[in-house]
Order: C-alpha cells, then structure tokens, then sequence
C-alpha cells in the first residue's frame, strides 16, 4: 500500500475555555478527537458537519495553521510543524469561505495573488503567472489593479481562488467557498472548482455544511459530528444508504422542491 | 456623496490652519515687526495700533512678534512628541499584539502602568534632573502618549491579525515581519493617522501648560503656553493678552486634528468607494 | 380588505433605488415569500413594512395595514404596531436579542408594552411562550442570558417575543440562514405550526428557494428592487414565466439532482 499524501493521526484538539459561566475550575472543548483521516493524490474528499463539529479545527489543523493538542499531521510522510513550512505551503492551498474577509482590502488584486508567489520563493516571472491563473479562473487581466471592494463576491472568490492556484499546488482544500456566496454564483463557482480540479489534477478537500455541495464535487465523504468521524465512504453510498443516524437526520432535514416536470 | 464632501470640507479647513501655522514658522525666520524680546516700556499694556497690530504685554514687547516666534517652540514640540510617542508607542503596541500569550501579560501591565503615570509628573522629574526645557517638555509628554498609542495600536493590530486575510497569508506561507509590514501597518494606517493629530493637538495643549507651570519652555524664549501663563494676572485689565496666544493653540490644535479625519477618509479605499 | 397591501413601494438612497415601485397584496390568514439574492430589495421591503427603515431611505407608494396607511407614519405611531400587530424575526438571533438582559424580560418586554401586563403576569406568559416555541426547561431559559443558548434556542426566543403579542403578520428575513441544517429544519417546522395555530398572515423572506417553497404557498422572485414574478410555488415551479426564476429554480434543481443522485458534475 502507497503512503497516503495527507494523513491525520489520531488527531486531537482541545481549547481551553475561559473559566466557565458553570461551576468552577478549568473548562475545555474537545473540537476534534482522536481523528484518524487519509487522504491520497487524487482524492476528491468531501468534509461534512454542522456548526461545532471540528471541520473547521481539521482544516487549520491540515494546514499546520494550528498547533494539535496530540496526534499528527503528516504530509508526504513528513510530521506538519508550526512555523512557515514552505514545503507543505508550496502543496497544499486553501480557498477561504469569505473572500470578502479573506483579501486584504487595502492589496490591489495582483499583491493578493503575489504573496504566495513571494512568501514561498517560487521561481518563475511572477506577473505572467498572475497573469495566467487570472485567466484560468476566468478574470480579465485588467482586474489586477484593482481593490478587493471593487469586485462582485463571485470576482472575489476567484481571487482566492487565483491565490491559492499561483504556487501551483497538488492539493486544494475549500472551506465552504460557496456559502457566502449569492445563490446563481455558486453554481459558477463550483463549476470552476470542478474543471479546475480536472484539469490541473488537484486532490481536492472541501468542507461543506451543504450535501449537495459535496454530491456535486466529492467522490468521498466524511461526516463529522462534536470532533469525531461519524460515517465515512463512497459519497454515493453514504447519501443513498445513510448507515449513521446522524447522516440520516441532515439528508432529512433538506427541504425539497415540489415535484414537477 | 455627503460623506467625501464632509470629509473634504474638514481636510481642506484643516488644512488652511495648518498652513496659517507654518507660515508663521517660516515668517518667523524672515521677518517679524519688531523683536519679540524688545522692551519698550512705554508701550506697556498698550492696545491694537499700527505700532502694535495685536498690542503689547506688560514690559511692552509686541504680541504679534512673539506670536510668530512663539510658533517655532509649538511646532517643534508637536513633531517631536509626534515622532517620539508614534515611534515607541506603535513598536510597542505591535510587539505586544504578536507576542506570544505567555508574554502579552506583562507588556500589557507595563504599558497600563505607563498610562497610569501622571505626564506632569514626568515632566517635573526629569525638569529636576536635565532642568526645564522644551526637550524635557517634549519628552515627558511623548513618553506619556507613547503609553496611549501603544494601548490603541495593539488593541487595532489585534484585530487585524486575528482577520481572515492574515490567516490566509499564513496559508501562504508568509512570515511574520512580512505580515506586520504588508498586511498590520496599511491596515493600521487611518488608526495611527487618527492617533497622530490627537498626539499632535495634545501634546501642543501640553507644552502649553507646561510651560504654564514653569516645566517648559524656559523664558524669555517666547511659548504660547507661556504667554498665555504670564496673561493670568493681567486677564482683567488687558483680556487680549489671553486671547491671542488662546487663538493661537486652538488654531493649531483643531487645524491638526481636522486634518487627520479628513485624510483618513482620503486614504480609506472602501470608503472612497462609497461615495461614488 | 387585505390585511398588507403593497402598492407601487420605492424605497431609494439617493439616487439608488433599492427597491422599484413593487406592488403585492397578503390576505388575513396567508403567505407570501419574497425570494431574491443579496441587493434584491426583499429585505429593505420587509424593514419597510415594519418602519425600520433608516432615516436616510426615501420612501413613496403605500403600504396599508389592516387599514391603516404606513408610509408617513411617525415612528411613534409605527412602534405601536411593531411587536403588537406585526412581528418580525430576524437572520442572527444573537445581534436582535440584548446581551445584557435576561432572556424573561426581553419576551415579556412586548406585552408589557403592547398589552400593560404587570412584570409578573408577562413573565408567566412569556414562560408559556417558551414551551409553546418548544424550548425544554422554560424556567431555566427565562433566567439565561442570550450568549448562553445555542443559535437554535435563540431563533425560538426571537419567535416567541415576535409572536408575544398575537400578531396578525409575521415577517421572517432569513430566520433559519444562520442556522445549521439539522435545526434549521426544526425551526421552519416550528414557524409553520405556530403560524397556522395563530392564523397570523406570513411574510417569508430568503434566498433559499428550496426553503421558501415549503413554507409559503406564494412566492414573489425579486431582482435588483422589481418583483419580476409573483405566482403561487406549484405554478412557479412548473411553469416559470421569468428568465430570472428559471435560472433560480434552474440552481436548485442542479443542487437536488447532484444531491439525489440524477445529476452533477461528476
């Protein structure tokens, strides 16, 4: 069996509250616990949860963004430590939820896709490369020079998505990259993702409250609940044949369209 | 639309008294009607004549001469407590907001005792020690603000540091020093325009009373501060003697802290935005 | 008499009209959703009807409830119907409800006002209140403050002071967005039985068609300040007259096929 590329193991991590509204003494949050996930090249790997289940905390975690409590990450065989990490940040990207948050509004468009391309030494001209994702992610060249509150969210989130595509990484991870988004540009912009993940070969981990989101973009899928895997498999499988009662309450809890034709 | 012009209305007031201040820095090194320290005793008290176009004081040295001098020691203060307490207090307060928690506490006490300490109290110790100056002046009071800047500055950069954009160029690998410089100081920037017309207009008003209470600058130097101190005793037989000075350091004061709101909106993209 | 009349309703900023003379009328007893994305006017419509609108908005057209005309209602006049008459629930409990006061006054605050009950009369009603939105452990709750429920429990607490006072209209502005899907579920069932057991009138605003469609048999579709289709959910769906609302229910249907299985990218 081929080492997997990114691998979580045994994977925890607990906050410290401050002291609690109840009782006395030191109050923690388990926000993942005892996580075991591998994922290899190629993997197109949906993260499901609602508020609270430790998506997010993974996500940081995947990213060495965040220090675990105990466990691990591996990337390529190779422990994440904190620090910057260039060989792990040259690999794996990530497309924030809010690209309304995740630009800094004071950075025309082409610092934004830049910093990567700086932070990380990556050897190439850097503004043709700004050039080409513009391109790839569907932008008009002419956008570099302007601000992030000059673009629609849609323009926004392309240039997160620009951002994390500059470095030319394998794997991509999306932490709800559509939910902020109005309801006819998601489509786009999950469309984008998926052709983007085609054609670049991008092993892909999205994290997403939104099983359709997942059904559309996933061959794989993960449902987390309070820190813990709860249910994992072929995303088919899991959303035809919820085996976890948990999995069955959030595909019924999704209002349908009346039936017509 | 009403918002760039209110912002305009205050850059362009601002502006113009700051100017009327700095033409009389440069005026003062040119020409001034008579020579500020002149004594001429029969001038004593005397009114607004084309001899005096502001009147005398008591030793009849003309006001308007000293006014125009007296422009050298407010200016040089404001830059001075200016470069002191932004140089000091924003260093502090971004060391502090990227500091590790273990070490954030006890910078943040030192800086809360800092701000504690009385300005006035500073300025006699060290009139004590170096004896009264406009440099002990000026230090004391940008030492005293330099406590108030660092306080805003980490609580700003906390929150810029805690924001998705720094997170994200984490993500791409950025190091600290470059997230300070690209992503904390641009989004400091209208925050420190906005502390450094407040430490401009309170540090003239300081130098002023300073100078009031003898901790200043020292005579006969001419200070509006002390103008306005040596006008006390004369406020009823000759009120003007007060006012002149007084006009003085609010022109200066107001011109400076209009300034700072109207560039703020200047340098603001959103805002710009907006108002299209 | 309808119990909301809308008629050629404009609401601008300036020279920006945010929402462009849209008409559409509410009996007693029935509902309406107002569907559209961010910048739509849909929200600005319902703040409009409650008199939240900020002062620099100018509004023209008319808005008569139960009668009375609203446009030109002093705010005095509007807050005797605000919580009385109509109700509204907003997007995020946490910001409506007062962090700094219990959870007990904030409900029994309304009928205090609307109603001149006594603190210990509203406080017993607003404990009815909670077991009528299904909060478990009223008496618990009407001690807490708002940051110690969950986004859940505060949806119902913004429920239950909304309909304090029995009121004749309900507005919600994308009660559940905020809400995870599980609870989100909860709260639209819970709306939909309090809405019917009251016979309050609905107002449902959201950007969430799939949501809208089973909540209210009316749906207006409205893009950039104009309602561009007002038809029942079974007629919208089957026949969508609108360019607009096709490629809303277009999105949805994508969304529901890659889901159950039909459809997708991949």
């Amino acid at each position: 069996m081929n080492q997997p590329l990114l691998e979580a193991i045994n994977l925890s991590r607990t906050y410290k509250l401050a002291k609690g509204s109840a009782g006395k003494g030191k109050a923690f949050r388990h926000a993942l616990v005892e996580m075991n996930l591998s994922i290899n090249t190629g993997d197109r790997i949906g993260i499901v949860g609602e508020s609270g289940s430790g998506k997010t905390t993974l996500v940081r975690l995947l990213l060495g963004l965040d220090t675990p409590t105990s466990g691990s990450v591996e990337f390529k065989g190779q422990t994440l430590i904190s620090g910057k990490m260039p060989w792990l940040r040259k690999d794996v990207q990530i497309v924030f939820q809010d690209p309304r948050s995740s630009l800094d509004p004071r950075m025309k468009i082409s610092e934004i896709i830049r910093e990567p391309l700086v932070c990380l030494g990556i050897d190439e001209d850097h503004d043709a490369r700004i050039d080409e994702v513009l391109d790839s992610v569907g932008l008009e060249r002419a956008m570099r020079d302007r601000y992030p509150h000059e673009l629609s969210g849609g323009q926004r989130q392309r240039v997160a998505i620009a951002r994390a595509l500059a470095p030319r990484p394998g794997v991509l991870i999306a932490d709800e990259p559509v939910s902020a988004l109005d309801v006819l540009v998601r489509d786009q912009i999950l469309e984008l993702i998926a052709q983007l993940t085609d054609k670049l070969g991008l092993t892909l981990i999205l994290v997403s409250h939104d099983l359709s989101v997942i059904a559309r973009l996933c061959n794989r899928v993960i449902v987390m609940k309070d820190g813990a895997v709860v249910e994992s498999g072929n995303t088919r499988e899991v959303f035809d044949r919820p085996a976890h009662e948990f999995t069955r309450a959030l595909i019924g809890a999704i209002p349908r369209l009346p039936e017509s034709l | 639309m009403k918002k760039a012009m209110k912002g305009n209305i205050s850059l362009i007031t601002g502006s113009v008294m700051v100017a009327i201040t700095f033409s009389l820095l440069i005026l003062s090194f040119i020409w001034t009607p008579h020579d500020p320290l002149e004594v001429t005793p029969d001038d004593s008290f005397a009114g607004i004549s084309s001899k005096h176009f502001l009147g005398a004081d008591k030793l009849g040295r003309d006001i308007l001469s000293q006014i125009i001098v007296g422009s050298r020691v407010t200016l040089l203060v404001a830059a001075l407590a200016v470069t002191i307490a932004m140089t000091l207090g924003v260093s502090a307060g971004i060391t502090i907001a990227v500091a590790s928690r273990k070490l954030q506490a006890p910078m943040v006490y030192a800086v809360n005792i800092a701000l504690a300490f009385p300005a006035a109290l500073l300025a006699i110790i060290l009139a004590a020690v170096y004896g009264a100056s406009t440099l002990t002046a000026v230090s004391a009071i940008g030492l005293a603000t330099a406590a108030a800047v660092a306080q805003v500055t980490r609580r700003t950069a906390y929150g810029i540091l805690a924001s998705d954009y720094v997170l994200a160029a984490h993500a791409c690998g950025a190091s600290t020093w470059r997230i300070i410089r690209k992503h904390v100081m641009p989004n400091l920037r209208a925050s420190l325009l906005i502390q450094a017309s407040a430490v401009v207009s309170v540090s003239v008003l300081a130098e002023s009373s300073l100078s009031y209470l003898g901790l200043g600058t020292p005579p006969p130097a001419p200070s509006w501060g002390r103008m306005l101190a040596g006008s006390q005793q004369y406020i009823f037989v000759n009120p003007l003697l007060a006012i002149w000075p007084g006009i003085a350091i609010v022109i200066v004061v107001l011109g400076f802290n209009l300034v700072g709101d109207g560039v703020r909106e200047v340098f603001d993209p959103t805002l710009r935005r907006s108002d299209s | 008499m309808s119990l909301l009349e809308v008629n050629n309703l404009t609401i601008a900023f300036g020279d920006k009209k945010v929402v462009d003379s849209i008409s559409f009328t509410l009996e007693k007893g029935s509902r309406i959703g107002l569907i559209g994305e961010s910048g739509s006017g849909k929200s600005m419509t319902s703040l409009a009807i409650m008199g939240l609108l900020p002062d620099t908005a100018t509004v023209s057209g008319s808005i008569t409830f139960e009668g009375q005309e609203l446009i030109g209602l002093s705010d005095r006049e509007h807050s005797h119907l605000r919580g009385n008459r109509m109700g509204m629930v907003f997007q995020e409990p946490l910001t409506a409800l007062n962090p700094l006061m219990r959870i007990g006054k904030q409900i029994a605050g309304p009928l205090m006002i609307h109603k001149g009950a006594s603190l210990k009369d509203a406080l017993g009603s607003a404990l009815e209140l909670c077991t009528k939105v299904g909060l478990p452990d009223p008496d618990r709750v009407l001690r807490a403050y708002p940051h110690q429920l969950s986004g859940g429990q505060r949806q119902r607490i913004g429920l239950a002071i909304a309909l304090a006072c029995e009121p004749a209209l309900l507005i919600a502005d994308e009660p559940t967005t905020a809400l995870d899907v599980t609870v989100q579920r909860e709260v639209l069932n819970l709306i939909n039985t309090l809405v019917d057991q009251e016979g309050s009138s609905l107002v449902f605003v959201t950007h969430d068609l799939p949501v809208v469609s089973i909540m209210t048999e009316n749906i207006a579709v409205m893009q950039l300040g104009q309602i561009v289709e007002n038809a029942t959910v079974a007629s919208l769906f089957q026949a969508p007259k609108h360019e607009y609302s096709q490629r809303l229910i277009n999105a949805a249907r994508v969304a529901e096929d890659a889901f159950s299985g039909t459809g997708g990218i991949k």
